[in-house]
């Protein structure tokens, strides 16, 4: 069973469309990155998959049920974008309304935790850095002890070493209790060393999702000299050209082996394929990228 | 989670019960003085609808000598606006600072989340609006013995309508606020209407909740005893044909009928709310704001369930 599915998901704000024609499952047990610059739609797809809006099209599921299923609260836990916190309590009261409004709160793992990160629990959550209210928010959506967690932006106000521990702790968390995670990013670097799935979105669609070394092994670059990419576009997707003067570059999804002594075969990085997705849109018709 | 409601509104509930305080420190002393005042001069006499002219000049004497006082305690009719619209801020700062997703994320409903925390609010706006009724009530007392409770600036601070009053702005300023999410000025303009519906309700509809008496009597003698005390809406001279008598009028204005206005007139017209209708009125005027308090922040909350992400 996926931890969460869409199909065909949409949500619209006035007449313009946060998310459109959305289908992904996001599978059980996997740690998917979503993908996309700023405004592309990822913070209304998980606002979506916890219940916090409803769709104005199509549907998502999460373990089965639907996002506003009260029997659904206690086993998906969210960490929202910029961690908000109620800034006047201290941690211990943070922790405090954890316990309250969760039957299956784990008082342990929650004061370990906080040890471990050497947090001061009679301080106020306002006074904390950010690296460190978001430890508090992830210590407070993991003793919740949550089947499926979401993760908006975890980690775009981070500094480097507050990201990294933060993507360390999250990863220590997915190894011990074999939840779901799915956070969002428009970082891929620090993505690829947590993440095993992917979803790309650009521009309110998904564009591309699935595991990623599947992504990885199904993405080649091919450089030849320069020619119409329309010979290799009959076989494969190619979701970048580019052309020099005597040289055209292709990166293409691969629908099987590319076999064509005329090019010479790349591999090509996670990082890469993400940036070619993301200027794809410009050149394709829309149907067409969201068919695949 | 109602530890969880009271810890986020924690900081509102301690300014109301400061202001409470605050008023205290002022209405405890000067009430006790005002009743020793009334005590010395012996006014407990003078308390019934005909007096003796030593009780007029007793009475003139107390009222001149604290009107500065009853004045500025008439300004606390403010007072139920402002707790009303401080209790109404928790929630509002809430969905601006983007706590609600924090809070509904957990394991319990939003349902729950909205109950809990509007109860809480009204809960605490009852408890500030007792506090403060019985506070003007006990501090006004000897005055009301005096002139009575029918004019708007006694009856907008005594019996029930206070706790009507707080609620009403409690919700109209929950309402503005989650329509239009954004807390400060949706707090201004609730507080603004707030006023503005009261001065209505003072100036032109309470009149007209209940149907007022009429009374006639000749100009030379005294006013029917239900006219005591009470709310007079208009009060006229006429000549002995009941046409309105052409002259100069010296009516002194206030709750209470002055005779012989016109020394020609032949008759005295008035229509008026009498003492009686006090608790008709405040039963009404509660039943009113209350009713509409109620409405709105059921629609605050099914637009909050329904409409907020």
């Amino acid at each position: 069973m996926s931890a969460i599915s869409t199909q065909d998901l949409g949500r619209r704000y006035g007449s313009k469309w946060a998310l459109r024609d959305c289908t992904i499952e996001v599978p059980e047990g996997s740690v998917t990155a979503l993908v996309g610059p700023n405004g592309a739609g990822k913070t209304t797809l998980l606002q979506l998959a916890v219940g916090l809006t409803r769709p104005s099209a199509g549907e998502v599921t999460v373990l089965g049920l639907s996002p506003r299923d009260p029997a659904l609260l206690a086993r998906v836990g969210f960490v929202a974008q910029e961690h908000p916190l109620h800034r006047g309590f201290t941690v211990a009261e943070t922790m405090k309304l954890g316990r309250e409004l969760n039957p299956g709160w784990d008082d342990a793992l929650a004061q370990e935790r906080l040890r471990r990160l050497d947090l001061p629990l009679d301080r106020t959550v306002g006074r904390l850095s950010g690296g460190q209210r978001a430890q508090v928010a992830l210590t407070v959506a993991l003793a919740k002890r949550p089947e499926v967690l979401v993760l908006d932006e975890p980690v775009a106000s981070l500094d480097p070493l507050a990201r990294r521990e933060f993507l360390n702790a999250l990863m220590e968390a997915v190894s011990e209790t074999g939840l779901t995670a799915i956070l969002s990013s428009h970082i891929v670097a620090e993505l690829e060393r947590v993440c095993d799935h992917l979803v790309i979105l650009a521009q309110a669609r998904a564009e591309l999702a699935g595991p990623i070394d599947e992504i990885l092994a199904g993405h080649r670059l091919l450089t030849g000299p320069r020619t119409d990419a329309a010979a290799v576009a009959r076989m494969h997707d190619v979701i970048r050209e580019r052309h020099t003067e005597r040289q055209t570059t292709l990166l293409v999804r691969a629908n099987g082996h590319v076999y064509d002594a005329d090019w010479e075969l790349h591999e090509i990085d996670l990082e890469e394929i993400v940036l070619a997705y993301l200027g794809y849109r410009a050149s394709r018709p829309l149907t067409e990228a969201v068919a695949r | 989670m109602i530890w969880v409601g009271w810890r986020q509104q924690r900081a509102e509930a301690a300014i109301v019960a400061a202001m409470l305080a605050a008023l205290a420190v002022v209405l405890l002393p000067t009430g006790l003085n005002v009743a020793s005042a009334f005590d010395a001069g012996h006014l407990s006499s003078c308390t019934g609808a005909t007096a003796s002219d030593s009780c007029q000049q007793a009475v003139d004497q107390f009222l001149v000598r604290f009107s500065g006082l009853g004045g500025l305690v008439a300004w606390l009719t403010l007072l139920p606006g402002l707790v009303g619209t401080v209790l109404a801020a928790p929630l509002l700062v809430s969905l601006e600072q983007g706590t609600h997703r924090l809070d509904w994320t957990q394991s319990i409903t939003r349902r729950r989340w909205l109950v809990t925390k509007l109860g809480l609010a009204a809960l605490a706006a009852v408890v500030a609006a007792g506090v403060l009724v019985l506070l003007v009530t006990w501090w006004r007392t000897p005055f009301v013995r005096l002139q009575g409770r029918m004019d708007n600036s006694v009856f907008d601070s005594e019996g029930t309508v206070v706790l009507g009053y707080t609620l009403f702005a409690l919700a109209l300023c929950t309402l503005v606020g989650v329509l239009w999410r954004r807390a400060v000025p949706a707090l201004m303009v609730g507080f603004a209407g707030y006023f503005a519906i009261r001065i209505l309700f003072d100036t032109v509809v309470r009149q007209h909740l209940l149907t007022p008496l009429q009374a006639t009597w000749s100009a030379h003698g005294a006013p029917p005893p239900s006219a005591w005390h009470a709310w007079v809406l208009h009060q006229f001279p006429s000549d002995r044909f009941g046409h309105l008598a052409s002259v100069d009028i010296k009516c002194a204005h206030g709750p209470d009928i002055t005779t012989n206005c016109a020394t020609d007139a032949a008759f005295m017209h008035a229509v008026y709310h009498p003492a009686s209708h006090f608790w008709a009125l405040q039963g009404i005027e509660t039943a009113i704001f209350g009713g509409l308090a109620l409405a709105m922040l059921a629609f605050a909350a099914w637009w909050v369930h329904e409409r907020v992400g």
